[in-house]
């Protein structure tokens, strides 16, 4: 009953959210060996951006992914105003956090809910995306969108929260506190998430290093890069917090970090708002982009995300280069599948909280 | 205890000069307010590249991404290294569109080399996979007749017998 077997997952599969197309070899039921094919929905944008302006290319890259949709013109705009020696306002560094902040919240727990759903826990799925729903909420209340925030603009923020909207969100986070400690609870403690999740998708610190990994992906192997730590951006530095590690190496241990990151998401949000400066929010007027070379780093919620930017003094970069969190990961699924049953690939694949979307860009 | 990164920044450059044969055209550094350190250089022999990457790894850093870009005459490639949160900005040109493969060195370039080729033809000279990464044409050769499909291996890893059944009913027609 050793029967070599190739099992194909993908391009197109229930298990996938997106099109990405796996090659697992078997021996029985143990996977051996993984192949990854990927670039079937490849949209150019890094194309596309050089024939933007800087202000339309907030637009663009805010569509690269859904998730990690707020850090994708954040970093951006970060790095075209390190070109342009931009310093932006006080209050507008806090209200990045926030923002920030919020999609980290409401990303883990997309990716716990779906694990949920992958172990077969149902009720625990739509309990994860109930909790998440209140994010959802605030989301839609403070930026007009559930999805794309549209936070962030060269020079400082395009969102303000007045005094209403200030205790809106101190209520909404009080209220996101207790079913947020349950998921914790339940997803540490429960013997069905513990059978299927412990010693699951073994990436050890080694290898973890060796391929260059980013984000709770990294933090689940004890390893920190957690940016807003090691290269600090806007008001992280002022925060009192600390980068969440777990040792176990599993994908056990990516859940964990990501409910605790969660949690934490939430204190950022309470300090940011409590010890916000008054004052504006951004540079009135247009930047003048010269011409230059710069790049920025962000902790996006699957991990670091990089932009690189050059420009010649037009309205347009010359190059736009950005590489995403879930970039670094296909080749750590070569490390932690193998020596795992059939079952758990799709729960493995969504451990690392894979993005086509952005890889694909 | 955090890193000095000011301080890891001048020991990085001044290492640089030793591990670089064929010298820097030229070299800056973006301080941020907040303490980060961005050091560009760029380089004039695109084989400097492979000494720079061992000298990466010698400091355990990784490869973060690879930009390349069409400029007049060639191709400008800039590597793009973190050290300790220190970013290293390593940009070389090349006119013949090879550059040499910095992923035997650092396991972190794998893909983004193979996506330099894919996308700019440049070749990562000893690129240990360099397969496409991109509009991967593999899937045109009929390969899903060769594959069991998700839905009957997820069934059999439920017991073993009706794996064993599975693979009893395989017999013959799986193509090995």
């Amino acid at each position: 009953m050793s029967k070599a077997y190739k099992l194909p997952i993908g391009p197109v599969h229930i298990a996938l959210e997106e099109p990405v197309y796996f090659k697992v070899h078997l021996e029985g039921e143990t996977i051996v060996d993984v192949d990854i094919l990927s670039g079937f929905v490849h949209r150019g944008m890094e194309a596309l951006v050089l024939r933007k302006n800087f202000l339309q290319n907030m637009i663009i890259t805010e569509r690269t992914c859904s998730l990690c949709s707020n850090n994708h013109p954040f970093t951006y705009i970060m790095a075209v105003e390190k070109i342009a020696g931009i310093e932006i306002p006080k209050r507008a560094e806090y209200l990045r956090v926030i923002a920030d902040e919020i999609k980290r919240a409401a990303s883990h727990l997309f990716t716990i809910a779906m694990q949920a759903h992958l172990i077969g826990f149902h009720s625990l799925m739509t309990q994860t995306m109930e909790t998440r729903e209140i994010l959802q909420d605030v989301k839609e209340t403070i930026w007009g969108s559930r999805m794309d925030l549209s936070a962030n603009t060269i020079g400082g923020t395009k969102y303000d929260l007045d005094a209403a909207k200030t205790k809106y969100l101190f209520d909404k986070l009080e209220e996101l506190k207790k079913p947020l400690r349950e998921l914790f609870e339940i997803f540490r403690e429960n013997k069905l998430v513990m059978a299927r999740t412990k010693g699951v998708g073994m990436l050890p610190t080694e290898d973890a290093l060796r391929l260059g990994v980013v984000g709770p992906t990294a933090r689940g192997s004890n390893v920190n890069n957690d940016i807003r730590d090691i290269y600090p951006y806007v008001a992280y530095n002022k925060l009192d917090w600390n980068v969440v590690l777990e040792e176990g190496c599993d994908v056990r241990s990516r859940t964990l970090v990501r409910l605790r990151e969660a949690e934490q998401a939430i204190s950022l949000v309470e300090q940011c708002l409590r010890e916000m400066p008054e004052g504006p929010i951004a540079l009135k007027g247009l930047p003048r982009i010269v011409a230059g070379e710069a790049v920025a780093r962000t902790e996006a919620p699957r991990g670091e995300l990089f932009y690189y930017v050059k420009s010649n003094g037009t309205d347009k970069p010359e190059r736009l280069k950005w590489r995403v969190p879930t970039y670094m990961h296909w080749e750590a699924l070569r490390v932690m599948m193998p020596g795992n049953k059939t079952a758990d690939t799709a729960l493995i694949f969504n451990s690392i909280d894979p993005c086509i979307s952005c890889t694909e860009r | 205890m955090k890193t000095n990164k000011q301080e890891l920044a001048s020991t990085l450059l001044s290492e640089l000069k030793l591990y670089i044969n064929a010298g820097i055209a030229s070299m800056h550094t973006f301080s941020g307010p907040l303490g980060n350190e961005d050091i560009f250089v760029r380089l004039n022999n695109k084989e400097d590249i492979a000494s720079v990457a061992t000298m990466v790894k010698k400091h355990q850093g990784r490869c973060v991404t690879v930009t390349p870009n069409g400029v007049e005459g060639g191709d400008e490639v800039a590597y793009h290294f973190c050290i300790e949160g220190v970013m290293l900005n390593a940009i070389s040109f090349t006119d013949d569109k090879t550059v040499p493969s910095i992923t035997p060195i650092l396991k972190s370039a794998d893909w983004t080399e193979r996506e330099m080729n894919d996308l700019f033809a440049i070749k990562p000279v000893g690129h240990p996979n360099p397969k496409r990464l991109i509009l991967d044409e593999s899937i045109a050769e009929g390969v899903f007749k060769e594959y069991v499909s998700l839905s009957e291996a997820m069934a059999g890893a439920a017991t073993c017998s009706l794996w064993e059944n599975l693979n009893e009913a395989k017999q013959g027609e799986s193509h090995e």
